[in-house]
Parts: C-alpha cells; structure tokens; sequence
C-alpha cells in the first residue's frame, strides 16, 4: 500500500507543475496587468508605477516570473496582492474557510436525504415513490443551481407577505443574503456559530440538490445491482430479515463507489457553490476570485486557482485510497 | 419433449424460400426503440417547439430585442392582464388589455401600474403587421408581420418588463437563439478534440498516449468553473492575442464564437478519456485484429473499423454534453461573462437582472421567468440523451 501512496504522489507532481503553468501563462495572456488600472488613476506618479513594477517582478520576462512564483509557491508562499497590498494567503483564507462551510453542511445534507432516498428507490423498483423520486432528480439535474437559489429567495419572501398578512409575522424565514447577522460581533461564540449555520441553510440546501439528483439514481443503480447478486439471495435464503438483507448486505456494497468518491466531492461542490455564493452573497471562494479578475489582482487570481486544484488532486487521490481500502477486491501492486 | 419430424422437414423447405421482408437497418431498431421512450418523446417534442420558437423569434416576440419607449414609462411593468370577458356583458369576449399608467404606492414606494379601463379596450390582434420595426428570419427573409399584437398607446407584456421596460417575453424568445445554439456549437469543438485526441492516444498507445492523458489531467485539475471564468474573462477582451492576431474587433457574434470555444475547451477532456478507453478494448476485437491481419493501414483501421464502433457511445455522450452546455452559458452569462452584449441577451443575462443592485425580487418576480426556457431545455435534452441511451442498449431492448 505505501509504494503505491508514493508512486501516486510522485505522480501528482508533473500534473501539478502542467496546472500551475496552464493557470500562469493565461493569465499572462491577459493584456495589461494590475498596474496599467493603476496608472489611470491621477494621484499616481509614472515613478512610482515603475517602482511598483520593479518590485512585484512584473518588468521580468514571463519564464523567470513563473520560476520565482513556483518556487515560492513550494515554500508556502502565495505572493503578494497588489490591489490590498498584503500576502495572497491573508486574502484567500477567509473566503476558502467559508466556502469549505457551505460545502461541508452540504455533503451532510447531501448524504442524509440521497442515501434513504437511493435505497428506498431502489428497494421499492416500479413504485408511486421511486417514480416521484426519479421526476425529481431529473427537475434537480435541470434547475440551474443560481437559479434555483433566486426561486428560493423569492419563495421566502412570498413566504413573509403570507405571514404578515395572517399572523402580523414579518421575520424572514431563513436569511437570504450574507453569511452573518448585522449584530453578528455582539453573539456569544455559540450563538455565532448558530448564526452561520443559520445562514448557511439555504445556499447548502441548493448546492446539495444539486450532487443529489445523480447521487441518488447511480445509488438506485448499484442497490438493484447488488440486490440482484447472489450473496443477496443466500443471506435471505438462510432468514434474514428485510432490514438486515438491504442495510447490512446490500448497501454497504452499494455505497463503495460513493465512499470513495468523498474525495471527489469536496474540491467538486466548492465549484458547484460558485454561482450560488454569488446570488446569496456569500463571502466566499467564488465571488473573492470574480473581484480579483475584475481588479486584475492575479497572484489573488492564481493564488485561489492553485489551491483549489492542490484541494481538487489531494482529493481524487484520497477517493483512490479509500477505494483500495474499502473494496478488498482492488489490489494495487 | 416429442419431436414432429415432418415440422422440420417443413422448416428445412421453407428456408430455401426468399425472404418477404427486408431485415431492418441499424437505424430502424433505434428509432423503434427510441419511440418507445415516452419521455424522450415529450422531451424531443418541447425541444423541437423551442427551437422553432427561437428560429422564429422576430416573427412571435410581440416586440423587437432592445425595443422600449421612453414615454409613457413601462419600466418593471408586470406581465399584462389579459381580459376574457365583456366587463358589461359578463360574456366571453376577444380577449382584450388596458392602457396602463405608472403610479407610485403610497406605502412600499414602488412603482405600481393601474389599468385605465376608461381609456377604452385594446383587443389582442393576430397577424399584425409592424413596418417601423421589421425583422429577419434567420438572417434571410426581411418581414414586419407580427404573429400577436395590440394598437398603441396600450402594451402587451406577456412576461411583463425589465428595468428599462423592455419587453421580457420578446427577450427570451431572441435569447434562445443563443442559450439554446451554443451548447450545440460547443460539442462540436469538444468532439472534434476529443474524438481527435482520445482516438490518437487510444490507437497509438504509448508516449503519446501517456502525453495527451498526461494534458487532460492537467485540464481536470483545475476546477472547470473557475477556468471557464478565466478563459471567458480573457477571451471576451477585445485585446486579447487571439483577437490580435486575427484582427478580430469583439463584435457580438465574434464574442460569441469565442465562449463557443471556450466551453468546448473546458469540456473536451471526459470525451477524450471515454474515446481513449473505447478504443483501447475495441482494438484487441477479433475484427480489429482481422483487418490488421489483412495489410489494413492504421488510419483505415482507426477511420473504418474503430471509430464507427465508438458512434453510437459518442451521441449519447454528445446528447448528454448539451444540457451541461447550456448551464455552463447561462452561468457565464449570469456573472457577466458570457456572449451577451447589448444586441443580444442570453437567458443567464436576463436572470442577471433579477439580482441586479437595488432590485427586490418579492416586487418584481416575473424577472424569475427567463429561468423556465433554460429549466425545459435542460430537462428536455437530458430525457432526449437517456433515451437514446437505451435506445442504443441491446440489454434495454423492448
């Protein structure tokens, strides 16, 4: 097992170096730099847009800027931001740790409603509800997930003019926007991390709806699968119960691929969150990266890119290891 | 069992006879199947009215793409109401709308429009025709007829109005002739990379094979949303190198061309794996083998024998690419992004106006509706790919 945790190490880094580079020469691609923005501006001084220039490097042929970035990137060092002139890892982390929020609730959410609704599906072929749930999951797969959130908001707000109207309840539902409170300085550190939770409802039901709509139909797939095998067949043939046959039988070997692919999903759904942090706006991963563009802030730009793919390689190759250690028929040599 | 012996004489007889029917092609069997898919029928169905509708699209909308009028203001004017009735008769009449004025709501603040029934009925006309605002049908033939339309000062907004009062319904309808063209165009571009290199690196194997799987890792390994946001934001510059070296000017449909090849950029890396595997286990086929016995050249194997085997694989996968297409422009579209400037507008930029600054959407919903064409399209091209999956399936045959 260890050679082979090794050897796909090693084979990351080529890859890795391919993905710094493809990500270092578009955006060197990009005409004009931050510095150009810069000069527009009245109170500058030509000199000191040359001093500028000559102090993040960007008067150095490209080669030599992507050589010196790499190697500061081994060392943990994401460079500088020009646009608030402090290090690309005080302006990433924040919006990273946020997104990693959203996503994390949203796998739980994920997992808690597409597994019983997979097994269900699966166990019941042909019926009323495994129908529903397979019109379901198609509407999911459809419903662009920022639209989704748009309906959302609306509903909630519908939901509001409703209340009022009958009760005089003129609260929000669930939050709609933002991450915190407007009193959010003020909580208790509990009642701080209720407040984000609270705001994450929304945004982390849509970004789960979203994995659940294919998670639950390749679920029913392997369930009837593995339903079908033999094992199945002997385990109720000896008088296993219902409960026992499909929970300690079947769906542990249905969930094999899944468990593997926790990996996958994580760096996957920070993706998936994109559009939906920017309709809610939530400060994350997403809406930092359109404003460093916008700015042409690009170590913020590549920073983000090489940390989110680092997340997305650490990731398949943890969905690779699990395999092997979840599913004894692979062996790796 | 007892066995009549003069059945299979008669059998034996019979054979010798020709054939009444003709076996039927390739194509008969999928097609027969697929029609069995009820689903992927109703999909195809509502994927043929609204390409039509698109096509067709200066000849429904009521009025023209960036069409507005200054005065009076129709600025976020909800969808119109439509009267069935007489209102002094209480019968069924030719359905009618209401001149409508501007108000502001003494409590919200927000612009209200109330109908002016005093004013007169503005019955809705069929077949009107509109010479100051003529159209073209697929950019061939020059038109002004209109298919649906009341008489000014009154107003049909069917899907009521955006901020400068522009009609949301004709917008949809000049929207899907991008949203709904360009997942078409893009597949092409991942086709034609991932047919091109995963074929290659399939048949040759080796360096190659390892150099180009060694690219498409490279491309997986940064998140796709995030190049697409970057390519597109590069692209879209009128500076761009690309643009320079063509002497391109960014014009709306060079944009356009450019988030064509962008989406099929980021996209083509899954169709190149599939191919590359596909061929792999075709190669090692006895047929396979049998050609390259004969003194076959490689590119008549690859062209004759591998890759025809890979057809039927690839429209499903191609059918399937579509609607993630169309997502992937609507989303560009809707942080700006995407090919839509000011004479065009796809629906991701529509839905970009319900969340523009200052807009509450509880006041004006119907900015929501552009949502429902790209919902259906996506739906619709999903069913149309899965049931020409098991179309294709011999496993799934009924």
């Amino acid at each position: 097992m260890l050679p082979f945790i090794i050897r796909r190490f090693f084979h990351l880094i080529p890859t890795f170096i391919g993905a710094t580079l493809l990500a270092f020469v578009i955006s060197q691609l990009v005409p004009g730099d931050f510095l150009t923005q810069k000069a527009l501006e009245p109170d500058v001084r030509p000199e000191t847009i040359d001093r500028l220039r000559q102090q993040f490097g960007l008067d150095l042929p490209w080669p030599v800027q992507y050589g010196k970035w790499i190697w500061n990137i081994v060392r943990g060092d994401l460079g500088m931001s020009f646009d608030s002139n402090q290090p690309v890892i005080n302006v990433v982390r924040r919006p990273i740790q946020n997104s990693m929020y959203l996503v994390i609730l949203s796998i739980v959410l994920l997992y808690a409603v597409a597994i019983p609704l997979g097994v269900y599906s699966a166990v019941r072929q042909y019926s009323i509800g495994d129908q529903v749930v397979s019109v379901v999951s198609y509407f999911g797969l459809a419903i662009p997930n920022f639209f989704f959130a748009q309906v959302l908001i609306l509903g909630i707000f519908v939901t509001r003019s409703w209340t009022r109207e009958a009760f005089g309840f003129n609260e929000l539902l669930l939050p709609v926007a933002q991450m915190t409170s407007s009193n959010y300085l003020d909580l208790s550190p509990l009642r701080k991390f209720l407040d984000i939770l609270w705001h994450m409802l929304m945004p982390a039901f849509v970004v789960a709806t979203a994995g659940m709509a294919g998670f639950t139909r390749v679920l029913r797939a392997q369930m009837l699968e593995v339903l079908g095998s033999d094992f199945i067949r002997t385990a109720r043939a000896k008088g296993l119960g219902h409960q026992t046959v499909t929970y300690k039988h079947a769906l542990r070997n249905a969930v094999i691929p899944f468990i593997a692919g926790i990996g996958g999903l994580l760096p996957g759904l920070i993706g998936g969150a994109g559009l939906v942090e920017v309709v809610v706006s939530w400060p994350g991963i997403t809406p930092t990266f359109l404003q460093a563009l916008s700015r042409q802030d690009i170590y913020v730009v590549l920073g983000l890119l090489v940390v989110s793919s680092i997340l997305l390689m650490i990731g398949n190759l943890i969905s690779d290891l699990l395999l092997a250690v979840v599913d004894p028929r692979i062996r790796y040599h | 069992m007892a066995e009549d012996p003069s059945a299979t004489t008669f059998s034996v007889t019979d054979a010798g006879e020709p054939l009444s029917q003709r076996s039927k092609s390739q194509a008969q069997i999928i097609w027969e199947q697929f029609r069995k898919h009820e689903a992927a029928l109703i999909g195809g169905g509502i994927l043929i009215i609204m390409y039509l509708m698109t096509a067709l699209a200066g000849f429904i909308a009521p009025y023209g793409l960036n069409e507005y009028r200054r005065f009076p203001v129709t600025a976020f004017h909800p969808p119109s109401k439509i009267h069935w009735f007489d209102p002094e008769t209480k019968r069924l009449a030719k359905p009618f709308v209401y001149v409508t004025t501007a108000e502001r709501d003494p409590v919200t603040r927000q612009r209200v429009y109330r109908e002016q029934p005093q004013e007169g009925e503005y019955p809705i006309r069929f077949f009107v025709r509109r010479p100051e605002h003529s159209y073209k049908i697929l950019g061939l033939f020059r038109s002004d007829l209109k298919l649906f339309g009341v008489d000014e000062p009154a107003r049909l907004f069917l899907w009521g109005t955006n901020n400068l009062g522009k009609d949301l319904f004709s917008r949809v309808l000049f929207g899907g002739q991008i949203s709904l063209t360009i997942g078409l165009l893009a597949v092409w571009v991942s086709l034609f990379l991932g047919l091109l290199l995963g074929g290659v690196a399939g048949f040759y194997g080796g360096r190659i094979d390892d150099l180009i799987m060694r690219l498409v890792e490279i491309f997986d390994a940064i998140p796709g949303l995030f190049l697409l946001i970057v390519l597109a934001s590069l692209l879209k510059d009128p500076r761009n190198p690309l643009a320079q070296a063509f002497g391109l000017k960014m014009t709306s449909a060079e944009t356009f061309l450019m988030v064509v090849i962008v989406l099929g950029l980021v996209g083509w890396g899954g169709l190149a794996r599939t191919i590359r595997s596909l061929i792999l286990s075709i190669r090692e086929q006895d047929y396979a083998q049998a050609a390259k016995a004969l003194g076959a050249s490689e590119s008549r194997i690859l062209w004759r024998h591998l890759l025809p085997a890979t057809a039927s694989y690839v429209i499903v996968v191609l059918t399937l690419a579509i609607p993630g297409f169309i997502l992937a422009e609507t989303g560009l579209s809707f942080i700006g992004l995407g090919p839509s400037e000011v004479d065009s507008a796809s629906w991701g930029l529509l839905l970009r106006d319900a969340t523009a600054r200052g807009i509450s959407i509880q006041f004006v919903p119907w900015l929501l509706l552009p949502g429902i064409p790209i919902f259906l399209a996506v739906l619709s091209w999903n069913l149309v790919g899965d049931g020409l999956r098991d179309a294709f399936d011999p496993k799934k045959r009924r």
